[in-house]
């Protein structure tokens, strides 16, 4: 009844005041912990035996399963003969495969790249309260509990005598040795019984008192979860916030400053070719120093973030910012791949007079098609520099003659600009925008395109990338970066009211959807080569990248489209009705709410771009998968070790992809805003 | 019925004003069925009409049809001089001279409602940025929501939400404004909020072509009724002679039915 009279009172009070801050929910005690289990995992409470025999049977059941799972797990990952040695020897090469140490300081400058561009994002987002309390207690009571248990439930670790050997007994207790022939006898060379042989272990008292370590961090949990949830109480718990991203910046502040007080042990490879081992000591310095300075950098940049955040001009800084990511993937793979040897001659004479003739003329033709009351003239001009383009593609394919690569895709370009032109058609500022838009586009364009034909001093072990980590982060990018624009632009046909577009879309669509992956890896790494044209080669890395940007495409294309298909006709009734044009109504109207429908099935897409370029492997790339099963397996010292390797790789890949798919829930959260 | 039969319920000031919509003899089908049935009539500047009739009736269709978001397929339609044909250039012209408020709003739900305003007078008319925000708050003044530009639509009341359609299709400076039912997707105590800012509009001198089943607005408003059913002009008139001595046993009988 008084349950009934607050309500009501918060009802009241929401009424009256509906633009002051939400009421809070009442403090409201959680039920007793023996009255939740029994609720919620033995079905009492219901009043029914039969509930109390399901719920029980089905939590035994499947809460037996799940500890064996679990116990399974833990027994392999603490094993003494687990291998582990063998990724953290090799934790380099899994991640760039034997990338030339004296031009390591380069990839520490892309991780450098990420760790300014994450913090200044972090900086500048927009975050909500961060977790509450509740959570937090929530948490740390599972990972404590999840510890504690771990520690029970994992096996007593093997006994080894002094000279580090495993020690075996038969089944009655009596120890076993090993003779001259490395076989197991008894102390008195009698043979021993075949069967009944099994490694020695310590009692379970000296299992548990061997875990200390681990025992004090899941208590400690245990107890900080504890103290949060009974010195708060209800309401507080649920209101009081800690801000996430500093909370997850100390995380990883906390991780890594252990590599200056915990022993970590350092393994290396020794100049001879051999590995060294070095547990109980601290990390590398060149392990410690570099992260150190990527952590600094990180908060830096956070710090900066938060302070540009609030400064007048923040619009402007956030569109850099995200341009700035998008270049970042460019930059640098070329800072990782390219020690330019620069041909001055070849840029005074080729270069730069290209980048002028387009920049510059490109700009005066756009200038001139945006010209107020130009009309027909200007669509026609677009289309004849459309068909020049093509006609430059199609020259090259049957070899009438010549034209440098980049001369044929900046006609293109300017082509496709040239279409946009009457969208800019207005005052001088609004024609500006587009000029300014190609001579920006197109000298990052060039800049790119000279900076990689230009010969790098740079050896790496796969002809043209490294390898490891590094090429599935590579691929996964470049793939996204590439087949979201070609996805969206297949939606587009696919809808568009042009049947030449439609069917063209609809083929290409249903073929690569119809294809399996793997089969068109093969076909671009085997085949594609063929078909190009003669001076035309692809190296095996770009082929693999097309051919992911291309199936990928297929099904980006679907979801847009999906996403398209979820606006109402009247969206496109007030567009027409205001006077929209046709690209207008699509850029403006139609694919920003199509693309925000289809959040998550795109995030899924990359999840599974991501987790699918681990089929590199099979195609020859020497990816991460391929890293851990066959090269760190085929070193002598860890013939056959493949076990840790792929957990530790399946590790990898599901932190990337939970990271992607949290980020997207975020993102839903966040654009949820005016949903109708 | 034609034009000559229509007109000559119209005053002698308003045979003298220029023609804006011209509606000659115009058809319609969905498929077999016929929806238009030769419907013939003439809008004068700053003439507001109140379309009447059944669901059904074809009002609506005959509405959407004047600025082609219905293609009719026989007569013709004329708009402040310039036919509707198939060329897209007659098409943009009218289009940006028409405004139109749907039923269900159609406002873009992903921008505020400020940006909904300004879309098209900065894309479509190419107005500087600063000069469409100025218009648009000053339409929104007009509505009388100038708190809300900086909301999305959702955040909005259905009658606030219509009040921004309004506004959002006079950005465009339109010389011609089509209603197509816009109270009907509203509750009742909204309703009042919307008509309120049409008849402001209509005392304005804006021409204005209504469909509606509010009577009390038609009755007030309207210089003239035209009464529709199965997809014919029944009947047209001023509001006095419509509604208290109407001719046609059809319109007779409706207005038993809604009165």
């Amino acid at each position: 009844m008084s349950d009934l009279l607050s309500s009501e009172i918060d009802l009241e009070k929401v009424l009256a005041g509906a633009d002051e801050e939400l009421a809070v929910r009442p403090d409201e005690p959680s039920l007793p912990p023996l009255e939740w289990a029994g609720k919620n995992l033995f079905g009492t409470g219901q009043g029914s035996i039969g509930a109390i025999v399901r719920g029980t049977f089905l939590t035994v059941i499947f809460a037996g399963l799940a500890l064996l799972a679990y116990r399974a797990v833990l027994n392999f990952i603490f094993s003494e003969n687990a291998g582990w040695d063998s990724v953290r020897i090799n934790l380099r090469l899994l991640f760039t495969q034997a990338y030339p140490d004296e031009n390591y300081t380069r990839v520490w400058v892309t991780v450098g790249v990420v760790a300014v561009l994450a913090g200044l994002s972090l900086g500048m987002t927009k975050v909500g309260p961060g977790f509450s309390f509740k959570r937090i207690a929530t948490w740390l009571f599972s990972w404590g509990g999840l510890i504690v248990l771990g520690v029970l439930l994992r096996e007593p670790s093997v006994l080894t005598d002094s000279n580090g050997e495993t020690r075996f007994a038969d089944s009655r207790g009596v120890e076993l040795v090993r003779d001259t022939n490395n076989s197991l006898v008894y102390q008195n060379n009698d043979p021993a019984p075949s069967t009944g042989i099994s490694a020695l272990r310590e009692n379970f008292g000296a299992a548990m008192g061997d875990r200390l370590g681990w025992w004090i961090i899941g208590l400690a949990l245990l107890a900080i979860g504890a103290a949060i949830w009974f010195v708060l109480g209800d309401l507080r718990r649920r209101t009081t916030f800690v801000p996430a991203i500093p909370l997850a910046l100390a995380g990883i502040g906390l991780l890594v400053s252990t590599t200056w007080w915990y022993r970590w042990g350092h393994y290396t490879f020794t100049e001879e070719g051999g590995f060294e081992y070095g547990p109980g000591e601290l990390v590398a310095t060149s392990t410690r120093i570099p992260w150190t300075i990527m952590f600094v950098l990180l908060v830096v940049a956070y710090l900066g973030g938060r302070l540009l955040a609030r400064a007048t001009a923040s619009g402007p800084i956030r569109i850099g910012l995200s341009a700035a990511w998008l270049l970042a993937p460019f930059f640098t793979y070329y800072a990782i791949l390219r020690g330019p040897i620069m041909d001055w001659a070849h840029v005074v004479s080729t270069d730069l007079p290209l980048w002028v003739l387009f920049a510059g003329l490109g700009g005066a033709l756009l200038w001139l098609l945006t010209r107020p009351g130009l009309g027909e003239i200007g669509r026609i001009l677009a289309v004849v520099v459309l068909a020049a383009a093509a006609f430059t593609w199609v020259g090259a394919f049957f070899g009438w003659f010549s034209m440098l690569q980049k001369v044929r895709l900046s006609v293109l370009f300017l082509g496709l600009t040239a279409l946009l032109a009457p969208n800019f058609i207005g005052e001088a500022r609004q024609r500006m925008k587009l000029v300014v838009g190609w001579v920006g586009f197109i000298t990052i364009f060039h800049l790119l395109v000279t900076l990689i034909n230009t010969a790098s001093s740079i050896e790496t072990p796969s002809e043209d990338f490294a390898g490891g980590f590094m090429v599935t982060i590579y691929v996964a990018l470049f793939t996204m970066l590439f087949s979201f624009p070609l996805g969206v632009l297949l939606a587009l046909a696919r809808t568009s009211r042009m049947p030449l577009f439609r069917v063209m879309a609809t083929v290409y669509i249903e073929a690569f959807r119809g294809v399996p992956l793997i089969t068109m890896l093969f076909f671009f790494t085997v085949f594609v080569n063929i078909f190009l044209p003669g001076s035309m080669e692809l190296s095996l890395m770009a082929a693999v990248t097309i051919a992911f940007v291309l199936f990928s495409a297929a099904y980006l294309a679907e979801n847009v489209r999906g996403g398209m298909q979820a606006i109402r006709r009247g969206q496109y009734e007030a567009s027409d009705a205001l006077g929209l044009t046709t690209v207008q109504r699509t850029g403006f109207i139609v694919l920003p709410q199509a693309l925000r429908v289809s959040i998550p099935p795109l995030v899924g897409q990359t999840i599974a771009t991501f987790k699918e370029t681990s089929l590199l492997a099979i195609v020859g790339v020497f990816d991460f998968l391929r890293m851990a099963r066959d090269v760190v397996p085929a070193q002598t010292e860890f013939l056959g070790t493949r076990k840790p390797g792929l957990l530790f790789i399946s590790a990898v890949y599901f932190i990337g992809a939970y990271a992607m798919s949290k980020y997207s829930q975020r993102l839903e959260k966040k654009l949820g805003v005016g949903e109708r | 019925m034609s034009i000559s039969d229509a007109t000559t319920a119209v005053s002698e000031e308003m045979a003298s004003r220029a023609d804006m919509i011209v509606s000659d003899g115009v058809d319609k089908w969905y498929g077999d069925f016929q929806a238009l049935k030769g419907v013939t009539a003439t809008i004068k500047e700053r003439e507001v009409v109140v379309v009447l009739g059944p669901s059904g009736s074809g009002k609506s269709t005959w509405i959407r049809c004047i600025n082609r978001l219905e293609q009719h397929q026989d007569g013709r339609i004329m708009v402040d001089g310039v036919e509707l044909t198939n060329d897209t250039r007659n098409i943009e012209k009218i289009r940006s001279e028409v405004g139109m408020v749907f039923q269900s709003f159609n406002l873009f739900p992903h921008i505020t409602v400020l940006d909904n305003i300004t879309l098209a007078p900065i894309w479509v008319r190419k107005k500087p940025r600063g000069e469409a925000e100025q218009l648009g708050r000053d339409l929104l003044e007009r509505v009388g929501i100038p708190e809300q530009a900086d909301k999305f639509p959702g955040q909005l009341s259905g009658g606030q939400q219509q009040r921004v359609a309004i506004a959002r299709a006079l950005a465009m400076e339109p010389r011609i404004m089509l209603f197509d039912e816009p109270t009907s997707a509203l509750d009742p105590e909204m309703i009042k909020e919307v008509l309120d800012v049409m008849k402001e509009l209509a005392r304005s001198g804006m021409t204005m072509m209504v469909v509606t089943h509010e009577m009390g607005f038609a009755r007030e408003v309207a210089d003239r009724i035209i009464f529709m059913e199965s997809g014919e002009i029944v009947e047209v008139g001023p509001p006095e002679h419509f509604f208290t001595n109407p001719t046609e046993d059809r319109t007779k009988l409706f207005l038993s039915q809604i009165l």
